[in-house]
């Protein structure tokens, strides 16, 4: 009676109250909503970036993902994700999924659903159309970094060998290609030698244009674990939440980094750091290397880099004296004007120190994409499939041969790269466009020239999980594609760790996976029959198995998904020769360990070049240096997928910003959160000035994630790998009126 | 050639499509074998807090870097709504000496030693746990009235549509209760989040205090509701820090149900009180007789009021909290006045036969309503907020109850207090404050409608005395509730770059 009192006085207990009831999860969870409470768990990998973190996705009793938490028992993540990894599910269930595929109607101008076999009839008979017209190459292909390997792999090959598509390139192109190009010249093969151990086991880390903490935290969390009381140096013009937490910030000029990085090779040098016998043994090259550096006086590099003489010789003196030396890049290096130089100039700096190959060294490039490493090795754009050469016979001859289809059909001929099929839309070459999950509207350098360039098309097909992107509304064909978490298949992550990704949701309407579409494609095109073999993920999986089979990244040891998934993933190289003493269950694994490379010498080159000046420097009338990056931890990208979770907006600014300096913002009469124009030479944008001593004075910084930013970038590329110097271009900062 | 394959390339769509909604049975391929629970032991308190101690989050600023990932982990792994999460990671930022600093914060609720929140509810749907000292809102009591959202400094209780009633951060304590850490501490990838035990000094009448030293330096002042958190760091925090969200000012919610109660009750406090001095009775018998009018919109105020709840049913409890809070009493004391005010006006118009006891019931009612109205002022006086202080809340409530009271019977006077307070108010226009930002910013078109409505109601009330003066100056002081309600300050823990 008493408590019927308490109660009706105090209700502590009700519909309400039980809401939020926790209950033990069970399959090695902790506590989880009761209405949540999973009848199964499903191990995949995560589908945003390229740490490769573990999930366990919660299932109901039909199967279906409900909800998902860290997997404490992979070896990347070890129980912890990020925000988008938390919330992988939910962009699933936008309302803006692309269901059908979707028409344009030439009459009305307007998209239409229509049944598949119209759709893939439509794009058969416009394709081959332009192709008859105009030749097999005037339909290119832009793809992603996004899809599983085994999707990579069946679109390359229907491209290339079953549509006669000669150029072909993916989006990695805007994250990775600097560092593929570099490891291939340097070390003779795109091989990132590290494991994420590494960051655990360093002495002295040395960021270089990267900011982990916002961009990879789980890499960070890495960093956090290492109790070796490391010195942490971040190279990074802004004072980023790295920077914040690092031993020493070098705060140098945008694009001085090449001169900083030779200047520090230089000092290296004096300090007597270099491991003569490291560099004898493995390496050719230092001999005219150090010639090169000897002209980057310490005041050259201080002059040029604006970091003071001081803290220069305080950074090379810390690379000198430390045991465990790992160097770590992303895309502030990557993408730039001499971007491959760049990154080469940081492998010479690890190879002079004989920091390779050891715990807690390398050379290390963190990479973008889920999958930029799968498109590297198997999207056969820059690479033949498998990491091999198009211009040689011999490899044309051994892939036709493993993939049963004539050797004739590989062509020998290297495609363009993105801003060259660009470019070719714009001379008329290219006519017919297929893009495959991506967003270059959004994305593309410079990108106002785009939607310019779209009606020179004469037919565009976007394959895409939403109708809404900017890329899919300029489409005559939007191709309905399932998402991550639709769809098996393996990612291939920043460490070299394969990892399978699982169908654990249904796709909406009649969405399909890539995979299924590009089966769909090769038969409808007329050339299913190369593709016979070609079943399901799975089966191309054992295909890619045979083709890794002899190159650096060889994993025919592994079995099959399960053996993947049981392992929490596996690092290549894994063949099948040495996997007895090279067990999967050894959870990391580097490369280089007895100094061997890729190269025909089996030596690591030691690459340079002159630095050149920023394409398009501040001037009079610009004179401000405009940086773009990652604004937020909960933003991907274009925002396509992270856009339709409320709570990842809510943790990213509502709309655009701009950082600036408080010297200049005094100086143009610019307060804090105050309208302003940031105006390049191709463009004009509005945004609330976010005044902060975080950039320097002189520079301001622009989140990529909104459309309107890549609007002003500048495009100069880098002439090794074609990727965009998103990071450099001039511009001014005007109040405008409220 | 299509056209050949067509039959074929039907039948693989199909089959395709089959395939893509064809999920694995869980059992089959994916069941994982039941393991140890990872709870992270090393982030919580090995044995429970003693007398004189309490759990508490403890931040370490070095550690947090600013992913945000403890904010969608605990709406995850409490399994809230769409947008809901109890964390939020905000931004701080200036100069440390040369070189320019900027730290992430994440904060939740404080489980404050003399929590708000709790004091302010009319309802008691908050309790401190006497153990572990962790402030809990008992969402089945709670109506919906949003007080504690008002009263917290932190922005902490956040109100839900669809439930009608605010949730907060229990700091998971059914996960605490099994020694298993909170959302927030377990998904922190760099174990920036822990639960501490902090001593709280509990001394008989005085509010309970603790340790606010290591509070955040550029949030609210802690001396208010004395926050548990603590927030540590090796390097020190550079002085003058802003929240990077510190300039952007926002217009806070309506409560279109309380403008309308606190425009219309002290209109009816007005009336009563103003009839009820015999110098200003009416001479002769106005149409409609002041007092109906006045206890009707009394009424409609108090109704309005009762709509303004998310979980109206549940109001009848509304005494509960009568010892500390505000609303509790206004609501009980205006209830109290519904009575009186029905008995005179029923009496006046000879429904009731009290007319003998009238003078009483008249004094009765303008007391009770002046109480009343009283409490009303407090109960925006007890809010942390600058806007809302003694010397701004209690002439807007008294000046609309002095205005609309003398209106109906001495129009001349009312037009006079009215110009008084618009002039006042005026003054408040000016300055830097973010009330006088936003009037002169977002809020200029009601600020001008204020004021135009204001001075059309006066000149009115001057020239042509009578009802229709008396609404035009009523929608004027509807007006300015509405702006005393949106251009009010709200303080919170330091935000992000809003863009």
């Amino acid at each position: 009676m008493k408590a019927k009192v308490g109660q009706l006085l105090r209700a502590r207990t009700g519909p309400m109250t039980s809401e939020l009831v926790l209950h033990p999860g069970d399959f090695g969870l902790g506590r989880v909503p009761a209405r949540l409470a999973p009848f199964a768990t499903a191990k995949s990998v995560c589908g945003f970036c390229s740490t490769g973190c573990g999930l366990k996705i919660h299932l109901n009793a039909r199967g279906e993902a409900i909800n998902l938490t860290a997997d404490p028992d992979h070896p990347v993540n070890l129980g912890m994700a990020c925000p988008k990894g938390w919330e992988a599910l939910t962009p699933l269930a936008a309302s803006d999924r692309a269901t059908k595929p979707l028409l344009r109607d030439q009459s009305t101008g307007r998209l239409h659903p229509v049944p598949w076999e119209k759709a893939l009839a439509s794009f058969v008979k416009n394709f081959q159309g332009i192709q008859a017209r105009h030749g097999k190459p005037a339909v290119a292909i832009l793809s992603t970094g996004q899809i599983v390997t085994e999707e990579m792999a069946l679109l390359g090959a229907l491209g290339k060998f079953g549509m006669g598509v000669l150029h072909f390139d993916s989006n990695t192109r805007q994250c990775m290609a600097t560092a593929h190009v570099a490891y291939k010249q340097s070390f003779g093969f795109d091989a990132p030698p590290f494991t994420y151990a590494d960051f655990e086991q360093s002495d002295v880390l040395v960021f270089i244009g990267a900011n982990p903490c916002i961009a990879h935290p789980i890499m960070w969390q890495r960093v956090m674990m290492n109790r070796r009381s490391p010195t942490l140096i971040v190279v990074d013009p802004r004072k980023t939440e790295t920077a914040m937490l690092a031993t020493q910030h070098v705060a140098l000029r945008p694009k001085s980094d090449l001169t900083l990085l030779y200047g520090l090779a230089r000092l290296l040098i004096e300090l007597g750091a270099v491991k003569e016998d490291y560099v004898s043994a493995h390496t050719t090259g230092f001999a005219e290397f150090r010639q090169f550096v000897s002209a980057f006086s310490l005041e050259r590099t201080a002059n040029e880099s604006g970091v003071a003489a001081e803290d220069l010789v305080r950074c090379a003196t810390s690379i000198a004296r430390g045991q465990r030396v790992s160097f770590w890049w992303t895309m502030g290096v990557n993408q730039s004007h001499e971007a491959t130089r760049t990154a080469q100039a940081i492998i010479n700096l690890a190879l002079m120190t004989g920091s390779v190959g050891r715990p807690g060294t390398g050379a290390n490039s963190i990479t973008g994409q889920c999958n930029a490493m799968g498109s590297r090795l198997f999207g056969n754009a820059t690479s033949l499939l498998g990491g091999y050469d198009f211009a040689c016979a011999a490899d044309r001859d051994h892939v036709a041969g493993i993939l049963g289809i004539a050797p004739a059909l590989i062509p020998a001929e290297q495609g363009w790269a993105y801003d060259e099929i660009i470019d070719g839309i714009d001379r008329g070459d290219i006519r017919g466009l297929w893009i495959i999950a991506t967003n270059t509207a959004h994305s593309w350098i410079n990108h106002g020239r785009f939607a310019e360039l779209r009606r020179k098309l004469d037919f565009l097909v976007v394959q895409e999980m939403y109708v809404s992107t900017e890329t899919a509304r300029m489409a005559d064909l939007v191709l309905p594609a399932a998402g991550w978490g639709e769809k098996d298949g393996v990612f291939i992550n920043s460490e070299r760790r394969i990892g399978v990704t699982r169908k654990v949701a249904r796709a909406p309407g009649a969405a399909l996976s890539d995979f299924a579409i590009f089966q769909l494609v090769a038969e409808a095109w007329g050339c299913g029959g190369l593709f016979r073999a070609w079943r399901s993920p799975e089966a191309v999986f054992q295909i890619l198995k045979a083709l890794s089979r002899g190159q650096p990244c060889d994993f025919s040891g592994v079995a099959n998904y399960a053996q993947l998934e049981a392992c929490g993933g596996i690092q290549w190289p894994f063949p099948e020769t040495n996997s007895a003493d090279r067990g999967p269950e050894q959870p990391e694994r580097r490369l280089f360990a007895d100094g061997v490379f890729f190269t025909p010498t089996g030596r690591a080159a030691f690459l340079f070049d002159e630095p050149r000046p920023m394409p398009e420097p501040p001037d009079a009338d610009y004179p401000l240096i405009l940086m773009t990056g990652r604004g937020s931890s909960a933003q991907w990208h274009t925002g396509t997928r992270t856009d339709k979770s409320a709570i990842l907006r809510k943790l990213a600014p509502t709309s655009l910003y701009v950082e600036i300096n408080p010297a200049d913002a005094s100086r143009l009469g610019v307060t804090d959160n105050a309208r302003v124009e940031v105006r390049s030479r191709r463009g004009s944008l509005a945004a609330n000035a976010y005044v902060t001593a975080v950039v320097q004075p002189g520079q301001i910084f622009l989140p990529m994630h909104f459309p309107e930013v890549n609007r002003l970038t500048f495009p100069s590329f880098d002439p090794h790998s074609r990727q965009p110097s998103y990071k450099a271009c001039a511009v001014s900062v005007s109040p405008l009126a409220e | 050639m299509v056209a050949d394959r067509q039959p074929l390339l039907l039948a693989l769509v199909d089959e395709l499509l089959a395939e893509q909604g064809r999920l694995q049975t869980p059992v089959a391929r994916f069941a994982t074998a039941f393991r140890c629970a990872p709870v992270y032991h090393d982030l919580v308190p090995l044995s429970k807090p003693g007398p004189g101690e309490q759990y508490a989050f403890e931040v370490d600023l070095d550690s947090c870097s600013g992913c945000k990932t403890c904010v969608v982990a605990c709406h995850a792994l409490n399994g809230l709504e769409d947008n809901e999460s109890w964390r939020a990671v905000g931004l701080i930022h200036g100069s440390l000496g040369p070189s320019a600093f900027q730290q992430t914060v994440t904060s939740s609720c404080h489980h404050c030693a003399d929590p708000a929140c709790l004091n302010g509810c009319p309802v008691l749907a908050y309790e401190k746990d006497p153990v572990t000292g962790i402030v809990r809102h008992l969402d089945d009591q709670c109506i919906g009235c949003q007080y504690c959202v008002l009263q917290c400094p932190y922005d902490v209780p956040k109100y839900s549509e669809r439930l009608g009633i605010v949730r907060k951060c229990d700091m998971c304590q059914q996960r605490l209760a099994d020694g298993e850490a909170p959302a927030c501490v377990q998904a922190c990838p760099t174990q920036a989040i822990s639960i501490v035990k902090v001593s709280v000094t509990r001394n008989g009448a005085t509010p309970p205090r603790c340790d606010t030293s290591t509070f955040l330096a550029a949030a609210p002042d802690p001396s208010y509701t004395q926050p548990t958190t603590r927030y540590i760091s090796k390097k020190p925090l550079a002085a003058g820090l802003m929240a990077a969200d510190a300039a952007t000012v926002r217009t806070q919610s309506a409560h279109w149900p309380l403008v309308m109660m606190l425009t219309f009750m002290p209109m009816a406090v007005g009336v009563f009180t103003v009839t009820s001095v015999p110098a200003f009775s009416p001479g002769q018998p106005t149409t409609p007789d002041p007092t109906i009018v006045a206890w009707f919109g009394g009424l409609l105020g108090l109704a309005s009021a009762f709509l303004h709840l998310g979980q109206p049913w549940r109001a009848w409890r509304i005494f509960l909290g009568w010892r500390r809070s505000w609303l509790s009493r206004e609501a009980m004391v205006f209830g109290l006045w519904a009575g009186f005010a029905t008995v005179t006006t029923m009496g006046s118009v000879g429904i009731l036969p009290v007319e003998a006891s009238l003078p009483v019931l008249r004094l009765a009612t303008a007391v009770t309503g002046l109480i009343g109205l009283y409490c009303s002022v407090m109960i925006y006086v007890d809010t942390p907020r600058e806007f809302w202080r003694w010397s701004q809340t209690g002439p807007r409530f008294a000046g609309t109850a002095l205005v609309l009271g003398l209106a109906p019977v001495a129009p001349g006077a009312a037009a006079c207090v009215l110009a008084a307070k618009l002039a006042w108010e005026f003054a408040s226009f000016g300055g830097p404050a973010v009330p006088a930002q936003l009037m002169r910013g977002p809020l200029r078109r009601a600020a001008t409608l204020r004021f135009f409505l204001g001075l059309a109601g006066g000149a009115i009330l001057v020239s042509a005395p009578g009802w229709f003066g008396f609404f035009v100056t009523m929608g004027g002081e509807m007006a300015e509730r509405y702006l005393f309600f949106r251009a009010v300050d709200a303080p919170k823990m330091p935000g992000g770059v809003r863009g």
